[in-house]
């Protein structure tokens, strides 16, 4: 099984882009309707022509430079992008590379160069595990409907190899828990079980049935059965524990922390895991042990946020810094208009800018996307700080509906 | 991957962390900033991107030195000319290098140079276009700034969206006029929705279509009547029109602002309180003076409209001056039909003895109701 595809993504690169509120302005709303529609046209025209956002002067060109200073050390030459390679197998070898890559640093530069070989490569050579892949790349660049197309066409191909089908379907499975589509999920993991049995078709299930009302359940056969296979392969318990860490911060058990740190073991790299042990010890006020965990991350957004909140929870010296320098990256990514980590950037809003509105618009947005307990936790906790009552009513409906509940927003039960 | 050997890249990553600022991961970015009234421009390009498309690391080591970068110097100013280019209607415009070195933003250094734009008709350059990195890289963009007199434009150019206007010269004048013809017609629009406002002009156009008591003894011939009449709207008219418009710029340029239910208020009253000056004249005979003080409050009912819309507008000026003038469009629109009809039914005893009168009942009863709703919210 390919690892590339084995995690969730929940980092969002590019085309998470800020779609507009539907909600009309405040002052709108004291207009009649005739006006207000006119109104709009304006507001429209207005934006169009002034477009200004306060953006802090570019940094001074420096011109007596030192000749000996080493500016910048380079990725190693194999991952810069070069000639199209001549076979299918060489280019997916290569977007793996970079997908890869681009996952274990937190790095999108990566995913367009990966992006770049697929737009030079024909469609009618494209395979099965290249059409994974560029699904794969599509989850990432939260483009989900494309991502999902291919992957149901791949799965639906009656040519198709059982390794691959699996791999697909997982990726499917996966796609479908991040969005919060769980009856589909739990199909796929159901049938995942039965092609390519094992821990990671078991912990495709475990999750499931954790999201829809049965965390307990599943926590237990999950580890009953993590017990029994303990030869397994790598990558299976990396997947297992992984599963186990959520179910159990679901159940607000102590012991997922132990099962993070056992992945963090296994798979120093994995951002995914690092991003949700800091987020638990954040939660848990143990913020010297999130300042060390996230030591060397601070280029990561979703780790580097984390620990800014620590280390201003915790009056670091370096508190300062780092909020400066989160703020001139979301101030870039804004003006790029499609908000890389849209997650993070309404984290930063809500807990170290302070600003309950902005959050909550990012929160909402992230929210249509993504919605898995930390995309839900954030929403709900924007919502109460900037007093939207009916988002919180949509989303406890939400949780209603699939009998979610999650120790990390006990509260959104009540 | 073998494990001592991922334990072993695993400490070079930690090394190179150490060894260098922890600049942050983003999608690659170009930043240009344009100032088209100094013919200016400055490109950063990273240094990262650039080593893509460029053979900067002469030594092959992997890393970038002072002196590499300075080496390539030659080769990325050709990969600017070649992929940057600013143009008005008189051709593309020529780029001579004023000072160049290395920058930075959020993810690391960049290799920065400003350029004087000098176009072929000596005009300024009316728009960008930018293609590099493009096909190593479809998630590449460049981010623009624009600053000129009124403020800063934000951009960005991808690869199916290369160009992009800068709102220069013809664009700018454009964008006014735009602006102005818009708020124009909002002018036009709000006086003739506004019922409150025909209401007002209504009352005040009544008298002059009235038979002129005093007058009517020296048997004056028509002409001159009719002459006199048009006078006395013209000056009422303009007496209004001055009021409200400067009070509609002292609110519209934040000067003077009053709470807007007040003022709403205090709008109906003035409807009432005129209705009830064409019989008592309570405040006098000169219904010009009465359109003049009414004139100063429905200003400010007019900006408050404005202010709605306008808010985000940088050139408020003008948004003002179109709405201003659209509101006396629109009045005038109203006066050419009302006044030779109202004139014409002049002429009829039962106008002056049943019509008006009905009408300033209606007219009053009307204004004093919106008067006690409007007090009654404030």
């Amino acid at each position: 099984m390919t690892r590339t595809t084995n995690r969730r993504t929940t980092t969002c690169f590019e085309s998470c882009g800020l779609r507009r509120q539907s909600d009309a302005d405040p002052w709108l709303t004291a207009l009649p309707p005739a006006l207000r529609r006119r109104a709009f046209s304006i507001v429209a025209l207005v934006t169009a022509l002034t477009l200004e956002t306060a953006l802090a002067a570019p940094a001074a060109i420096e011109t007596e430079f030192d000749d000996q200073e080493i500016l910048i050390t380079l990725p190693s030459e194999a991952l810069a992008p070069d000639t199209l390679p001549g076979t299918a197998p060489a280019l997916a070898d290569r977007i793996q590379e970079y997908l890869t890559q681009a996952r274990a640093q937190g790095d999108p530069r990566y995913l367009g160069y990966a992006q770049g070989l697929f737009e030079r490569w024909p469609e009618d050579r494209m395979t099965d595990r290249l059409k994974i892949l560029r699904a794969t790349l599509n989850q990432s660049l939260h483009r989900f409907e494309p991502a999902r197309v291919e992957l149901t066409a791949v799965l639906n191909s009656p040519n198709t190899n059982q390794r691959l089908a699996s791999q697909a379907r997982l990726t499917l499975a996966n796609l479908e828990l991040v969005q919060g589509h769980y009856q589909s999920a739990h199909a796929h993991c159901r049938q995942l079980a039965n092609d390519f049995p094992g821990l990671i078709a078991a912990s495709c299930l475990a999750q499931a049935q954790a999201r829809t009302g049965n965390a307990k359940t599943a926590y237990e056969s999950l580890q009953a059965q993590t017990h029994r296979s303990l030869a397994g392969d790598t990558i299976s318990r990396i997947w297992a524990e992984g599963t186990l860490a959520d179910i159990a911060a679901q159940l607000g058990k102590p012991q997922a922390e132990t099962h993070w740190r056992q992945v963090l073991m296994l798979a120093p790299d994995d951002l995914y895991t690092r991003t949700q042990l800091a987020d638990w010890l954040l939660e848990r006020g143990k913020n010297e042990a999130v300042i060390e965990l996230t030591n060397a991350y601070e280029r990561v957004d979703s780790l580097a946020v984390i620990r800014a909140i620590a280390m201003k929870r915790h009056q670091h010296a370096d508190a300062d810094r780092l909020s400066a320098m989160l703020e001139e990256r979301f101030a870039e990514a804004r003006w790029r208009g499609t908000l890389l980590h849209q997650r993070d950037f309404a984290r930063y809003a809500l807990d170290l800018e302070e600003d309950a509105e902005t959050a909550l618009i990012h929160a909402r947005a992230n929210w249509r996307d993504q919605r898995e307990p930390l995309d839900t936790r954030l929403l709900l906790r924007a919502a109460r700080a900037a007093g939207d009552d009916s988002v919180l009513a949509d989303i406890r409906a939400w949780l209603e509906k699939y009998n979610q509940r999650d120790a990390r927003y006990p509260e959104a039960r009540s | 991957m073998i494990p001592a050997l991922h334990r072993m890249t695993a400490c070079i990553a930690v090394l190179m962390l150490i060894a260098l600022p922890a600049w942050a991961h983003k999608a690659s970015d170009s930043f240009i900033y344009v100032d088209p009234t100094q013919a200016q421009v400055r490109i950063d390009l990273a240094l990262r991107d650039l080593a893509l498309v460029l053979p900067l690391d002469s030594n092959g080591d992997g890393k970038l030195s002072g002196a590499e970068v300075r080496k390539g110097r030659e080769a990325i100013t050709r990969l600017v000319d070649q992929g940057l280019t600013l143009s008005n209607g008189s051709g593309p415009c020529q780029l001579t290098g004023r000072q160049w070195g290395v920058s930075r933003h959020s993810d690391g250094p960049y290799a920065a140079g400003r350029y004087q734009v000098s176009c072929p008709d000596s005009q300024v350059p009316e728009s960008i276009t930018y293609s590099l990195l493009f096909e190593q890289d479809p998630l590449h963009r460049a981010l623009v700034s624009v600053t000129n007199s009124q403020g800063e434009r934000l951009g960005v150019l991808a690869p199916d969206d290369r160009t992009m206007s800068l709102g220069t010269s013809t664009g700018t004048f454009g964008n006014s006029l735009k602006l102005f013809t818009t708020f124009l017609y909002e002018g036009i629009i709000h006086l003739l929705i506004g019922l409150d406002h025909i209401l007002f002009l209504l009352v005040l156009m009544l008298p002059p279509t009235l038979p002129l008591k005093p007058r009517r003894s020296t048997q004056a011939p028509r002409g001159r009547d009719l002459r006199n009449r048009l006078l006395e709207l013209v000056g009422i008219v303009t007496a209004f029109t001055v009021a409200h418009s400067v009070t509609l710029a002292l609110a519209a340029l934040n000067i003077v602002t009053l709470p807007i239910a007040w003022v709403e208020t205090v709008i109906a009253l003035s409807i009432a309180v005129a209705a009830l000056n064409v019989f008592w004249p309570i405040l006098g005979h000169k219904t010009w003076k009465l359109a003049f003080g009414f004139g100063l409050i429905h200003g400010f009912g007019f900006a408050s409209v404005l202010g709605n819309l306008t808010s985000g507008v940088s050139q408020t000026v003008v948004a003002l001056a179109g709405f201003n003038l659209g509101v006396e469009l629109g009045q005038l629109m109203l006066l050419v039909v009302l006044f030779p009809l109202l004139y014409f039914c002049g002429r009829f005893r039962l106008y002056e003895r049943a019509a008006v009168p009905a009408m300033l009942l209606m007219v009053g009863a009307l204004s004093l109701y919106w008067v006690a709703e409007r007090a009654s919210a404030i």
